[in-house]
């Protein structure tokens, strides 16, 4: 058990000196009484941390007030250390029903023995065991939910993810005991449950032979750069998002874009785990200037400075978080970009969803295609036909 | 027993478990709580505490504006109140009270009229008043406001009553009544002048004529004689308001000689100086009681003997003397104070043989009024008590139906403010009358008494200031004596006050907080006074107090006989956290019962509100809010864990993993093979995806969802088979065995009917009592 005086160490929240910089770029500041200022600075009372423990659900860790605090306290971080506080009873009710929750903890009765892995086409080549590894984390039980709700398929990332890794005549290691990487645990304050996913997924991606592991999904990048060797130090694989490897093959001349300069513009999404968490900015950016035709307009707010999609993995939704989608939406329709392409399948759902609504709705929506990064970069990748790329990126219609 | 708020025990009556939601939590208004001792002292409930706190804020405008809000005539009152607040102030017991009616006046003087507009027409039935002094005025000022067309008939060709013809001009300047007046009728006030209203026929004119509402206050218009021997001889012996009228008619004619004034109230002071100012002398004030008795106020009393009137204490006239066809004087008697009377004071006593006689060459009686009743047929003496008009104490109306009256006419001689109190009593009582058919105002409870203990002398902040008198100047006699504060001298004085209660009472607060935080605002309560909200938050929060609302609330009410045994307050509709609320609209679609709505379907960001009375907690909608905005209140977090554990007993299953039945909880378990433990909840579509998983966590091998046939939520068995499909592919993915979960029919049992039948009866009460 971490005390709130360990926590405040550890966080560097000690030296908040309440200059609230941190509420004032804070997306969320004020909203249903949450306030990053407020949570950082709170007392030693039990109901006063209680209350913010509960508060501290709202936060979306995206860590944009970090960047402006000139204590340089780790304000994200705080809040999940507050949240082990409120998960006796506390904790606020979770979207989705909890669902994805449930398929992540640990501890199945009946252990379930390995994943389904039919989604991976004929044409595509893994392998069981090798050095270089794609994780790819929730994206099957996405499509359960979500396909048929409102047509995103994630599942397609991880397609592509494999078909430009066959490109590099790479055959990825899928490994099927995969599991939750637990993301949303350890941000929902479960360390317990989290290390456990850690261990399992360490062990599994260990036996392998892995040495790097790719992953699609910036929040697994994060919990497998950032996390994961704090709770199993004796495994440390090269972590990587699939967006940087590939930038650094396209630098290394390895990997070529076909012959097709369509000219399009697109903007880009930092997800806040990739941006800000991992301070990758720059490689999303450069696979996109490579692309051929491919122009990428900035919104206002972009890099270390983007915001939020409004959700972080599936621990917190609201008004807010539909605002905040909204609000992105429209920078980046205003940037007159025809596709918002981001790295994260968090970001594509959440934005996908408020698409949806607005469609259900009948409300003016931002006229912008989301898409994928991964799925975007492998679609014009040299050497793959159209036909067989075809398959990428297309969504099934909508169901309203 | 699950999810349930509608049971059936053995096909008896329903017990149903109520919920009466909304307990709101309103603040009252502080100068019905705690009242200052000035405002209690108040007739007219003029909230002096605000206006005073105001002005020593200088923050006159609002000060006024405070000041109009129960007091019509705020000019007429700052001059010639007779200050009942003045007395009443804690600071009396020290350096003296607050000049509070100089302050007022003040105000009144600095203060911006403004261009009055008319009030808008609301209402069709007209109300006719009689007489245009303060109670007249206030009445229809009142009622005009409300929204009543109103016309006031005066038999005097200008407005005012006794302000304009029993006042003179050095206490109540004309222009300074004028300008008052016209503000009142500013409100939209029709005038008809010269129309005296003198015989029954011209009462039922009016009610004939298109008026709903007759309101006479005419006031105690005739002076009273002394009922001595040879007072009808001579003209020299006359009421002292006739002589009133004549001078503040113009009349200034000068007077010689000595003149007597009888009586100790405020005409008698007004008649002495009114003489004193013609050039009479010297003016003598007989009094028959001692000068603490006198009905007039020490203040008046002083500036008349400051300007030299004298006093003649503890003497009656008992003859008027005439010689040669003149008046020669007065025999007067002298008189002892014995036992008190009925209203407290001691009466006074002849002393035997002390008659006297003093010289006189006018005498002048102030020894009481009455009105004027010439429209009152002779043969309806029930009309009419001691020269005074009847009215009902309670309601203001007299016997003839919807002919109310009120002030002097009513009470006999009174005050300036308390016509304006009866004023505002009797506009309560017509507008109800028209309202409602009853006269019955709503009843303002007196303010309660509250005692200020004041243990420390209070701080001095500055000496008392009483306005400035000046002296009787020939030339100048009918100039006003009593000059105006400074700003500086009245914030001076205001600061004084020691604003004894919780707060100011102010209320600028309510102006000025355009948040919410502050529960504040205006609120008319009736016709009556306006009830002010005040800060919640504040040291008011001791006044709070609850009060039911909200529909179901109300269903219940009217319809208490559906309503068999309340067993239990409890929550039975889903719970709603509207800020969570994405606006998508997806429970719209699957609510039967119309409870969720957009708050506002043209606006496309608007979010859900629910209708707790609609709801019939089948949670249908929290099965698909993608936030958990709506969540089902009988299956929260807690109770599914509870159900869980109970089915996932350690040890308690047989090594191959449990069977789980999910089922509709109007199937009675014992009428049906169950073959597994069965959970069973108001209804299996809101047994979403996240709850399923958990179930096949938890070790289930086989769970089998039973939809009803005929779903009595429309749209159950449908998301029951959505939520089926997605969990198998999420246990498909998951790689663990998608066919151990499978959806079921089962037929609709005959419990179902009275179910139905016991939840129609809950909703119709619920909904507004089936009207």
């Amino acid at each position: 058990m971490v005390t709130l005086t360990e926590l405040k160490k550890d966080t560097r929240a000690f030296l908040c000196n309440s200059c609230a910089k941190c509420s004032t770029a804070c997306p969320l500041d004020g909203f249903a009484g949450f306030s990053p200022v407020r949570m950082v600075s709170v007392g030693p009372g039990v109901e006063e941390v209680r209350e913010q423990a509960v508060a501290a659900q709202r936060c979306l860790t995206c860590s944009l007030c970090e960047i402006r605090c000139p204590q340089g306290v780790h304000i994200a971080e705080f809040a999940r250390g507050l949240r082990r506080e409120a998960i006796d009873g506390l904790r606020e009710p979770c979207p989705h029903g909890r669902v994805f929750q449930a398929a992540a903890v640990p501890e199945w009765t009946g252990q379930i023995p390995s994943r389904d892995l039919s989604w991976i086409d004929d044409d595509l080549r893994v392998a069981e065991t090798g050095e270089i590894a794609l994780f790819v984390g929730c994206l099957p039980l996405f499509d359960a939910l979500f396909e048929g709700r409102f047509g995103v398929r994630t599942t397609d990332i991880a397609r592509s993810a494999i078909r430009a890794l066959n490109q590099l005549d790479i055959e990825p290691v899928i490994v099927a005991e995969e599991r939750c990487c637990g993301h949303d645990l350890l941000w929902g304050g479960d360390d317990e449950g989290f290390a456990t996913l850690a261990r399992a997924n360490t062990d599994s991606f260990a036996a392998r032979g892995v040495e790097l592991v790719l992953t699609t999904c910036a929040e697994c990048c994060r919990t497998w750069r950032l996390d994961y060797p704090e709770a199993v130090p004796e495994y440390q694989p090269r972590v990587q998002h699939l967006v940087e490897y590939l930038d650094e093959r396209l630098q290394a001349g390895e990997l070529g874009f076909r012959d097709d300069d369509t000219p399009q513009t697109v903007t880009y999404q930092d997800p806040c785990r990739l941006g800000r968490h991992l301070g990758v900015t720059d490689a999303p950016r450069r696979l996109l200037d490579a692309a051929p035709g491919v122009e990428l307009a900035e919104m206002d707010r972009s890099g270390a400075d983007a915001v939020c999609c409004g959700t972080a993995g599936f621990i917190h939704c609201d008004a807010a978080s539909r605002r905040l989608q909204a609000e992105r939406l429209g920078s980046a329709s205003d940037t007159g970009a025809a596709t918002l392409v981001t790295a994260c399948p968090k970001c594509l759902i959440h934005f996908a969803c408020a698409q949806n609504e607005d469609g259900r709705r009948n409300r003016p929506s931002p006229a912008i295609e989301v898409e994928d990064l991964t799925i975007f970069t492998t679609r014009m990748l040299a050497g793959l036909e159209a036909s067989s790329a075809g398959t990428n990126g297309e969504r099934t219609e909508a169901v309203t | 027993m699950i999810g349930g708020d509608v049971r059936l025990d053995g096909g008896a009556a329903p017990h149903l478990l109520l919920t009466v939601p909304e307990l709101q939590v309103d603040p009252i208004p502080v100068e019905e709580v705690a009242p200052a001792p000035c405002t209690r002292a108040c007739p007219a409930g003029v909230n002096v505490k605000a206006y005073v706190s105001l002005i020593a804020e200088g923050r006159f405008a609002e000060a006024l504006a405070e000041v109009r809000r129960r007091c019509t005539l705020p000019s007429v009152c700052g001059r010639i109140c007779h200050a009942p607040c003045e007395p009443a102030c804690r600071r009396s017991a020290f350096d003296g009270p607050l000049a509070i009616r100089a302050l007022k006046r003040f105000v009144t003087d600095v203060g911006d009229g403004g261009e009055v507009a008319p009030a808008p027409i609301t209402r069709d039935q007209a109300v006719a008043v009689i007489g245009s002094g303060p109670a007249g005025l206030t009445a229809a000022h009142d009622l005009r406001l409300g929204g009543y067309p109103v016309t006031i008939f005066e038999a005097k060709p200008e407005l005012g009553g006794m302000l304009r013809y029993g006042i003179a001009d050095y206490r109540l300047p004309p222009d300074v009544l004028d300008d008052e007046i016209a503000a009142v009728l500013g409100a939209g006030i029709d005038v008809e002048t010269g129309h005296a209203i003198s015989s029954y026929e011209d009462v039922t004119a009016l009610m004939e004529g298109g008026y709903d509402a007759v309101l006479v206050a005419v006031g105690a218009q005739r002076g009273r004689l002394l009922a001595i021997p040879g007072e009808d001889d001579t003209a020299a012996v006359e009421d002292a308001l006739g002589f009133l009228r004549r001078v503040n008619e113009g009349d200034r004619a000068p007077i010689d000689g000595k003149v007597i004034v009888i009586g100790g109230g405020s005409t008698a002071i007004e008649a002495a100086r009114t003489a004193l100012r013609l050039g009479a002398g010297p003016v003598e004030i007989l009094y028959r009681r001692s000068r603490d008795e006198m009905p007039a106020g020490h203040e008046e009393v002083a500036q008349a003997e400051a300007e030299g009137v004298t006093f003649r204490f503890l003497a009656a006239p008992q003859r008027a003397v005439i010689q040669d066809g003149r008046l020669s004087g007065i025999e007067c008697i002298e008189m002892e104070l014995g036992a008190p009377d009925d209203d407290g004071r001691r009466r006074p006593v002849p002393i035997p043989d002390s008659t006297f006689f003093t010289e006189a060459g006018r005498v002048l009686a102030a020894v009481g009024q009455e009105a004027v009743l010439d429209f009152v047929p002779d043969d309806d003496a029930a009309m009419v008590d001691r020269g005074l008009l009847v009215a009902d104490g309670a309601t203001s109306m007299t016997r003839w139906w919807g002919v109310f009256a009120a002030g002097d006419v009513v009470s006999g001689p009174a005050t300036v403010i308390e016509a304006i109190a009866a004023g505002h009593d009797v506009a309560a009582s017509i507008a109800a009358y028209l309202e409602t058919g009853t006269p019955q105002r709503p009843r303002s409870l007196p303010p309660p008494a509250v005692e200020y203990g004041l243990a420390d002398p209070p701080p001095v902040e500055a000496p008392p200031l009483r306005p400035r008198i000046l002296g009787l100047e020939p030339g100048a006699e009918f100039i006003e004596v009593e000059q105006a504060y400074t700003a500086d001298d009245a914030v001076a004085e205001a600061r004084r006050c020691l604003r004894c209660g919780p707060c100011s009472e102010c209320a600028a607060c309510a102006v000025t907080c355009d948040r919410r935080h502050l529960l504040v605002g205006l609120a008319p309560d009736g016709a009556t006074r306006p009830r002010r909200w005040l800060p919640l938050r504040t040291t008011m929060a001791v006044a709070a107090r609850l009060r039911t609302n909200g529909s179901a609330a109300a269903g219940v009410a009217a319809a208490p006989d559906a309503i068999d045994a309340a067993v239990e307050v409890r929550p039975v509709v889903v719970d709603y956290v509207e800020e969570r609320c994405r606006g998508c609209a997806l429970c719209l679609d699957v609510c039967q019962f119309g409870a969720l709505e957009l708050r506002d379907p043209d606006d496309p960001e608007s979010r859900v509100v629910l209708d707790p009375a609609a709801c019939r907690g089948c949670a249908l909608c929290a099965a698909v809010c993608p936030t958990a905005a709506l969540k089902p209140a009988a299956h929260a977090d807690a109770w599914w864990d509870a159900v869980l554990g109970g089915i996932f007993e350690p040890g308690g299953d047989d090594g191959e993993g449990a069977a789980v039945v999910v089922t509709c909880d109007t199937h009675p378990p014992a009428g049906r093979d169950a073959d597994g433990d069965v959970v069973a909840c108001r209804c299996v579509g809101q047994v979403h995806p996240g709850m399923l998983l958990e179930l096949a966590r938890r070790g289930a091998t086989r769970i089998t969802v039973e939809t009803c046939a005929d779903c009595r939520f429309e749209n159950g068995a449908r998301l029951a088979q959505q939520h089926v499909d997605e969990t198998r592919a999420l246990l498909a993915a998951l790689g663990g065995d998608a066919a151990s979960v499978t959806l079921v029919h089962a037929p609709r049992p005959e419990a179902h009917a009275a179910d139905a039948a016991a939840s129609d009866v809950l909703a119709t009460s619920l909904q507004g009592g089936g009207g």
